[in-house]
């Protein structure tokens, strides 16, 4: 190798190692486990090369969203759980769920979902096109069946057009199709780009009057003293990692029949072994997914964006408001079955010592960021209707149809 | 093929025949004349006293807005009386809701499938499971189920003393099996007592003679369980209403059935066969407490037993070129008016298992002391 490239490089190597261990010892400074990603504008909203957005495709996914035919009984849409007046979410502490039946956990906005990695509170699924699936077909979400969904979109003339224009489809489908198209819609309509830019964008990106005084006071506070930067990082204020911070029980199961009725199905849906069934008394987290010890009563950091209009917040919908929110941190969280018995608490949380100014600006810093209220108006939602070629169906006609190929074959005149 | 190898097949279907004999000892083989029903073993009265709850208990289904006698309603023959069924909220089925008297009956019939067209397996069991998980008729997941009953006080009670366990879906099946078994004519009818009418006497013989209905039904359940295709005109609501055809179609899908988005007629047992010849073959119908149980035919388009007759009559329907089983009666008016009344003397006086539906509480009250107590 030429000696004269070691010349330059050498000396470029050590300065280049010598700034990212400044970098890295300042955001490391607190015993922090890992690196902290600032907080930043959000990007273009992500375009799956799999399912890339089309204004068509948007177009068709927004009638899915609001159409109770993608249910059990026809009787409840996407929007039932995720609504625009609440924040495209369910303003109770758990959500409704199916008729005759309770969810188990809070539905949580659909807001800026499409940046996210992870959803589902314990992110056990890694796109929007699979929650759907499993938000139209879980027995206490949708309840539907593919089959029977299938046939009441082929049934709507609109879809049958709109299918075949959107991804030249000689019939509709609900999987994938259909859940392909709600999630376009969910990243092309309901992501805080273009004109419902948060006031955290454009402060981020350089307009200083974006946030108010006491906002950016909060700001630092998050940044600094409460450490709320140590997981809520990045544009989407989430590390889309798992923590177990102490949320406790939701007192639903404790107090409601119907709630206990979910409870002890999602353990056994989600199949974990009989001991853990019959014993456990709060949600396993990830759990369900690991079946790692470590990992009991942990969740996916939640994103902090468009918060003014999702309350209640955490898994079960636990606190009503962000000040309760904030003295929970500032207690250094909480305690909950997993916490005292497995030690799965993160270490990350401390007692903050805030001063109610300090809780006060960390509020309005989370409220002013939600930005505007996301509404894109009334949607109409197409009616199935018969096939045109039943109109003046006979009875002769009715019986010989589907099987002329086999009465020629058996040389049977009709 | 060898002498002997032909002696060791007779053989073999001689056990075959025996074996069947014995698995099916409580109905009459098909072919063979008609006659009182055989004395089933009685369930255990606590089992039935579970197993009616559940019948009646609209949290059997997905979003608890119907229950088993939604469809099959103890006043009205158990079945619904309408031609088609309603079935789950957001899907009218395709189908008349058949009766549920004497079904258990069918459990003799080592070759025939429940349901109008025999896709709903052969064991009351596996339909049982079938009614209760299907979207287009209960649309509930067992699991579910499962746990609804664990939450009723009067289920786990109920679990504890029939089955000295917990609840479960598939103790909820064996319960509502042997509350279908009190459903079950008590042998009041004419028929059975022997005190028929004169006409209906005379019914009989054009029953078992120039009507001809014995070829089908045969032995004491009045079915020879076999798939026919009587020309029965399609009920065009099935394709007309964008609802019931999306079921029908959703139905087709979920069994396989080739062709599923052309057809325009019930393709009835081709559901289970798919053989082309089953096209538009049902399975014969008991004629039991038919009284009850009007509308008719698995559309329910034949509203009396004197349009049933008359279509027979008229060796059944001509539309369709599949149909070639049944011909011209002649029957005089005299004669169809005593085939009615001997059809009618197959019916109780007073219809079995009658009775207004119960009202089942369909709260689920908290478990006290949830924390110290095992799920």
């Amino acid at each position: 190798m030429n000696k004269r490239i070691y010349k330059v490089a050498l000396p470029l190597m050590v300065v280049t190692c010598l700034a990212f261990l400044m970098a890295a010892s300042s955001t490391f400074a607190k015993g922090d486990p890992d690196f902290d990603p600032p907080l930043a504008p959000l990007g273009p909203v992500p375009d799956p090369m799999d399912n890339s957005m089309t204004p068509e495709k948007i177009e068709l996914g927004k009638m899915l969203y609001f159409d109770p035919k993608i249910s059990g009984d026809a009787s409840l849409a996407c929007v039932d759980c995720h609504h625009p007046e609440q924040g495209w979410g369910f303003n109770e502490p758990i959500c409704r769920g199916y008729p005759g039946t309770v969810h188990w956990r809070n539905c949580q906005t659909v807001v800026n979902t499409g940046y996210l990695n992870k959803v589902f509170w314990a992110g056990s699924t890694t796109s929007l096109e699979k929650q759907a699936k499993s938000a139209a077909q879980g027995g206490v979400a949708g309840n539907g069946e593919l089959d029977v969904m299938d046939e009441r979109l082929r049934q709507t003339p609109e879809y049958v057009e709109l299918f075949r224009k959107v991804y030249g489809a000689e019939q509709p489908n609900v999987r994938p199709l259909a859940y392909m198209a709600i999630a376009a819609f969910e990243r092309g309509a309901l992501s805080q780009v273009g004109k419902w830019e948060s006031p955290l964008d454009k402060y981020l990106k350089g307009k200083k009057s974006a946030l108010s005084k006491k906002a950016v006071k909060g700001m630092k506070l998050f940044e600094g003293k409460a450490n709320c930067i140590e997981c809520h990082n990045g544009p989407m204020l989430t590390d889309e990692k798992f923590y177990n911070i102490g949320v406790p029980r939701p007192e639903e199961w404790e107090t409601i029949g119907l709630n206990q009725i979910t409870f002890r199905f999602e353990l056994y849906a989600k199949g974990v072994y009989e001991d853990k069934y019959r014993n456990y008394k709060d949600d396993l987290g990830l759990y369900f997914q690991t079946k790692q010890k470590k990992d009991l009563g942990k969740f996916r950091t939640a994103p902090l964006r468009y918060l003014k209009y999702t309350a209640p917040y955490m898994h079960a919908g636990q606190f009503f408001t962000l000040e309760e929110v904030i003295d929970f941190y500032n207690d250094g969280g909480g305690e909950n079955d997993f916490t005292k018995k497995y030690g799965t608490k993160t270490k990350i949380l401390k007692p903050l010592g805030l001063t109610d100014g300090e809780k006060e600006a960390l509020v309005a810093f989370l409220e002013e960021i939600s930005g505007k209220e996301i509404k894109i108006g009334s949607v109409k939602v197409p009616k199935m209707k018969p096939f045109p070629d039943v109109k003046r169906l006979t009875q002769k006609k009715a019986k010989i149809t589907g099987i002329e190929f086999y009465l020629d074959a058996q040389g049977i005149k009709y | 093929m060898g002498k002997k190898k032909i002696l060791a097949m007779s053989g073999l279907a001689l056990l075959g025949a025996v074996t069947l004999f014995i698995a099916a000892p409580t109905v009459a083989m098909a072919g063979e004349d008609i006659g009182p029903l055989p004395k089933r073993k009685a369930p255990k009265a606590s089992m039935v006293e579970m197993g009616k709850r559940l019948f009646y208990d609209a949290r059997i289904s997905g979003d608890g807005a119907i229950s088993c006698a939604t469809c099959h309603d103890p006043r009205k023959g158990f079945g619904d009386g309408q031609p088609l069924s309603k079935a789950y909220p957001g899907s009218d089925y395709f189908r008349n809701s058949a009766t549920l008297l004497n079904v258990v009956y069918k459990s003799g019939f080592s070759d025939v499938g429940w349901g109008w067209d025999g896709r709903m397996g052969s064991s009351l069991n596996d339909v049982m499971r079938d009614q209760i998980t299907e979207t287009t008729i209960l649309n509930l997941d067992m699991r579910i189920l499962h746990e609804r009953m664990k939450q009723d006080p009067t289920y786990v009670k109920m679990c504890k003393e029939n089955f000295n366990g917990e609840c479960s879906s598939g103790k909820a099946r064996k319960a509502l099996i042997a509350y279908v078994e009190t459903l079950v004519s008590t042998g009041d009818a004419p028929f059975d007592k022997g005190n028929m009418s004169k006409d209906a006497k005379a019914g009989m013989k054009l029953f078992k003679g120039k009507a001809g209905c014995i070829k089908c039904h045969n032995g004491s359940y009045f079915s020879d369980g076999k798939p026919h295709n009587t020309g029965v005109a399609e009920n065009l609501e099935v394709f007309k209403n964008a609802v019931r055809h999306a079921t029908y179609r959703a139905v087709l899908t979920t069994y396989g059935v080739p062709k599923g988005g052309q057809w325009r007629r019930d393709v009835g047992y081709f559901f289970t066969s798919k053989k082309y010849a089953d096209v538009g073959k049902f399975i014969t119908p008991t004629l039991r407490e038919l009284k009850y149980t009007a509308p008719y035919m698995h559309n329910g388009t034949i509203k009396s037993l004197k349009d049933v007759v008359e279509f027979y009559n008229n060796g059944g329907g001509h539309d369709d070129p599949l149909a070639r089983e049944l011909k011209k009666l002649g029957l005089s008016s005299g004669e169809k008016k005593q085939l009615v009344a001997f059809l009618e003397s197959l019916s109780s006086p007073k219809q079995p298992g009658k009775i207004d539906p119960p009202k089942i509480p369909q709260e689920y009250p908290v478990i006290e002391d949830w924390l110290n107590k095992k799920n």
